[in-house]
């Protein structure tokens, strides 16, 4: 059966009022309505009318679902208009039928629990179904559970209106990567480059946006941040016949699934979108193409324009330090890109401008103004597209086939970038650690092994058998430095030498000691 | 030193029988026992086939190979104090913000390797910090504050008022550099940033402690009494020296903090001197831990990747420090759960059971990722673990001292 106390008057006018019950049990009426309140009015939204009737319910009756029951049948309904529906069908004589036809005073609802705001009648809530659902909320048991985050729910509507949510919510850095976890756009956003930017404070609150107002929000985020493409373009050169396709800048869902090469890439024009796949493709060719065929002879990649100046191309592309062929091509091209800027002081440069109008047509002497700050994470967080390819071309065309690659990579703006991709460093430098090391054992235990040759060594391992009684294709540097190692041993060579079959007469070089051939 | 099979013994790794029979670990086993025996005829065969045969850019058999044959390599020169001071220094020189941040990321964006640690610990502070109005972190670890933005977003929207957080990040490397201090600086100003934006007052304070962490003066970290203190441990008890674990945690436990979190990696390398034939034991260990480890970088990077390449290289510099360095020096000493969790009881601390909330929030987590990744508590070790094809390679938990 429901419980049904009643609290106290309100205190406030308990104490002021004349004439008032102040009995224990059973229903208080408050005042008459002239009584102030003795506290201040709380700046709360609806804030209950000071005659209303404050009703404390017990943390049972809220959490009941049932509370209206037929006395003639004793079942429960959720709503009382339910319960009078349901009291129809019992065939009431019809005086029973009407309920207590009193005034029916304003009513308002206390929290029971004592810690809680709402528990003081001045900040009492209006709407019992208000009260119960605070109550579950703030004091109860989270039954409810999201799948997909993991999020909990006292209150069952709250789970249906987050699950309508869940999972469709994208969250879009300053930089232009979406993300579809809010934790890791949380993580990835406080070491953002766009952050350390002086991007607008505001930003948390417009990063947010669902699907349906993806566009909209585009264009509203893209404004603040000057990396981003203004948003007026002049028509864009015609677009080239793209040959092969090695990068695609759309916007992507950064999640473990997107492959890596797809890095996000903020665009506004469908117009603007078709030239830089484009551009980007087909420069991106030329990249792959000569850096594949380092030697920068020319390569027909189907596509005549590039094809024309694929010689042009190669200069520029195979000038540079090599590229270790692992890198994906859009990455190294990125990174030629972005060193590049950082090298460039010539003031009369073409200025790098993101733009996909003719602006590259310009000779403005404006510095590159629109690059942000390079480093080498550009590829990761590469916001505008591709130059224009076109214009590139356009240009190297009026520049003619230069003699000099240098001069014609300054007139571009683009110069052999310093050693800027970080494999580069570490290739080079583990190797030379090991050539230090080796150079410092050698110097101090004459011990030392061709250790650049142990870890770049001959590819392919030599068909051997299992102890390596084989020798094969051993190179002569290695040989050398490995008896060297093999004395700082302490070992006898006599017989020691027992790799089979092959010339032998550098292997040995401590010179005295025929190798015994198997 | 085989308490670990009273308390907790790991399922049978099946990486050990399948593992043991690839051509690195029969090879390498082989050139381990030549060491031992001191036959240097048959380690040097073993050492040329091994040197034909290995790549740091290989297949991961050929990395393992190349990494741990240039481990023994230096091991028998008996110069890995050096090598190791030398790889250590010059990788530090070679550290920029930018690296360090894409490696981390990057990471943390194909593997839950790191971000395990992270959410269940998060998890767990946030518990023990319920309704504290000052909060004070104390951070020990590896991960460059990449646990903190989660962190501050919890606290500046899960609460009614946003508490006040001060972090103090120890940067405990016995081969402290000017690479690092240079990344933490640029960290520092992109947390504090990264703060203001989120509504959190936050003041962050960068210790960096070069020598054991044992010897850290508490006072660096500045406890005040009105705040609720916390202290993460995160990969880095296993730098501490042997002898030393346990003063430190009476240390931590003098702070009477309100809850202290550890995470590590479940391997039990905290062998004796490699000598003789003691040597074998951690060797075989110490050749199945990090090919678990490899393997879980090569099928979660794709190919090609600078920032598992830069992983590897760390993970080569910790072979040999582990197989080459003399135990004073070591720094990757892992211990297993069981191990730790011993000395944490000895030292005055109990677990706290890790709530329902925090493991769901793991299991959301993990399906962020790749097949593979699962998580489990264990019946006789508090704490969480991380697994990667039912081998258990990270373990979480949360203490308080009693």
């Amino acid at each position: 059966m429901v419980d049904f106390e009643s609290s106290s008057a309100m205190a406030v006018s308990a104490t002021s009022v004349e004439g008032t019950e102040c009995s224990s049990g059973g229903n208080q009426i408050v005042a008459a309505p002239e009584i102030q309140p003795m506290k201040k009015k709380r700046n709360l939204p609806g804030m209950p009318d000071p005659d209303a009737e404050v009703i404390a319910l017990s943390p049972t009756t809220l959490l009941a679902t049932n509370r209206f029951v037929c006395e003639i049948c004793n079942k429960g309904f959720q709503r009382d208009q339910n319960l009078q529906l349901h009291r129809r069908g019992h065939n009431l004589p019809w005086k029973l039928k009407q309920r207590d036809g009193k005034e029916i005073r304003k009513r308002v609802y206390v929290c029971p629990e004592k810690s809680c705001i709402h528990h003081d009648p001045s900040r009492a809530l209006g709407d019992l179904t208000g009260i119960k659902k605070h109550f579950s909320r703030k004091h109860g048991e989270k039954k409810w559970k999201c799948e997909r985050c993991s999020k909990k729910y006292a209150v069952q509507s709250d789970w249906k209106a987050h699950m309508k949510t869940c999972g469709t919510k994208e969250y879009r850095c300053d930089c232009g990567t979406l993300f579809s976890r809010r934790d890791s756009f949380i993580t990835h956003r406080a070491f953002c480059d766009a952050l350390a930017q002086e991007s607008a404070r505001s930003q948390t609150q417009n990063v947010v946006i669902s699907n349906s107002d993806h566009h909209s929000h585009r264009q509203e985020t893209a404004k603040v941040e000057v990396t981003v493409l203004p948003p007026s373009c002049s028509p864009p050169p015609p677009p080239l016949t793209p040959s092969t396709g090695v990068l695609s800048p759309v916007p992507s869902v950064h999640s473990s699934e997107v492959p890596e090469k797809a890095t996000g890439v903020l665009q506004h024009q469908k117009g603007a979108v078709a030239e830089a796949e484009a551009a980007e493709k087909c420069l991106a060719t030329a990249t792959a193409t000569t850096t594949t065929t380092a030697s920068g002879g020319s390569t027909s990649s189907g596509n005549n324009i590039v094809t024309d100046n694929t010689g042009v191309f190669a200069s520029i592309f195979a000038s540079p330090s090599v590229l270790p062929p692992s890198q994906s091509s859009p990455a190294s091209y990125s990174n030629l890109v972005c060193g590049v800027v950082e090298t460039d002081r010539n003031a009369k440069v073409e200025p790098m401008s993101l733009s996909l109008s003719s602006s590259l047509y310009r000779s403005s002497t404006a510095a590159p103004s629109l690059f942000p700050p390079p480093d080498q994470t550009l590829h990761r967080q590469y916001v505008q597209p591709a130059l224009s390819a076109t214009a590139l071309l356009q240009k190297a065309a009026q520049m003619g086939a230069t003699s000099s690659n240098t001069s014609f990579l300054h007139a571009l703006g683009l110069a052999p970038p310093p050693p800027s991709s970080s494999a580069d460093q570490y290739q080079e430098t583990s190797i030379g650690q090991w050539s230090n090391i080796q150079s410092k054992q050698e110097r101090n235990d004459n011990s030392g092994i061709g250790r650049d040759q142990m870890l770049m060594g001959p590819p392919a391992p030599t068909t051997l058998d299992f102890l390596g009684l084989g020798m094969g294709g051993g190179t002569g540097g290695s040989s050398g430095g490995y008896s060297a190692f093999l004395s700082s041993l302490g070992a006898s060579v006599s017989g020691g030498v027992s790799f089979g079959g092959v010339q032998n007469k550098e292997w040995d070089d401590s010179g005295d000691k025929k190798p015994a051939l198997l | 030193m085989d308490h670990h099979q009273q308390y907790f013994s790991p399922p049978p790794h099946h990486h050990d029988s399948v593992s043991a029979n690839t051509w690195p670990s029969v090879l390498l086993m082989e050139a381990a026992h030549a060491v031992a025996e001191k036959n240097h005829h048959r380690l040097k065969h073993l050492m040329w086939l091994l040197n034909e045969l290995s790549s740091p850019y290989g297949d991961t058999n050929q990395k393992l190979s190349a990494y741990f044959l240039q481990s023994l390599f230096t091991c028998i020169m008996d110069s890995g104090d050096r090598c190791y001071q030398i790889l250590s220094s010059a990788a530090d020189k070679m550290l920029s913000f930018e690296s360090t941040r894409n490696m981390e990321l990057k990471f943390q964006e194909v593997s839950p390797w790191t971000t395990f640690g992270h959410v269940a610990c998060n998890g767990a502070i946030m518990e023990a910090f319920n309704g504290k109005t000052k909060l004070h972190i104390i951070d020990v670890s590896t991960t460059y504050c990449t646990q903190w933005p989660t962190f501050m977003d919890a606290i500046a929207t899960g609460t009614d008022q946003t508490p006040h957080l001060r972090l103090t990040t120890v940067i405990a490397a016995k081969f402290c550099g000017a690479g690092v201090q240079k990344v933490m600086r640029e960290i520092s100003h992109r947390m504090e940033k990264f703060a203001r934006l989120m509504g959190v007052p936050f003041k962050l304070n960068v210790l960096h402690h070069s020598g054991d962490l044992s010897e850290l003066n508490m006072k660096r970290l500045d406890i005040q009494d009105d705040e609720a203190l916390a202290i993460n441990l995160n990969g880095t008890f296993r730098s501490v020296c042997s002898h030393r674990r346990d003063h430190l945690l009476s240390m931590f436990h003098g702070l009477n903090p309100n809850i202290l979190t550890i995470v590590e990696e479940e391997a039990d390398l905290n062998m004796g001197s490699f000598n003789g034939f003691e040597f074998l034991k951690g060797f075989q260990e110490c050749l199945r831990w990090f090919r678990v480890y490899f393997e879980a970088l090569d099928e979660s990077f794709p190919t090609t990747s600078s920032q598992r390449l830069m992983l590897e290289r760390s993970a080569g510099r910790a072979v040999m420090n582990l197989v080459a360095c003399s135990p004073e020096e070591s720094v990757e000493r892992r211990e297993t759960a069981a191990k730790w969790s011993s000395r944490l009881h000895a030292c005055g601390f109990s677990p706290v059971r890790c709530r329902d909330e925090v493991s769901d929030d793991v299991v959301a987590l993990l399906r962020r990722y790749r097949e593979g990744w699962s998580t489990n508590t264990a019946e006789t070790v508090a704490g969480i673990f991380l697994r990667w094809k039912e081998t258990p390679v990270v373990w979480a938990s949360a203490w308080k001292p009693i």
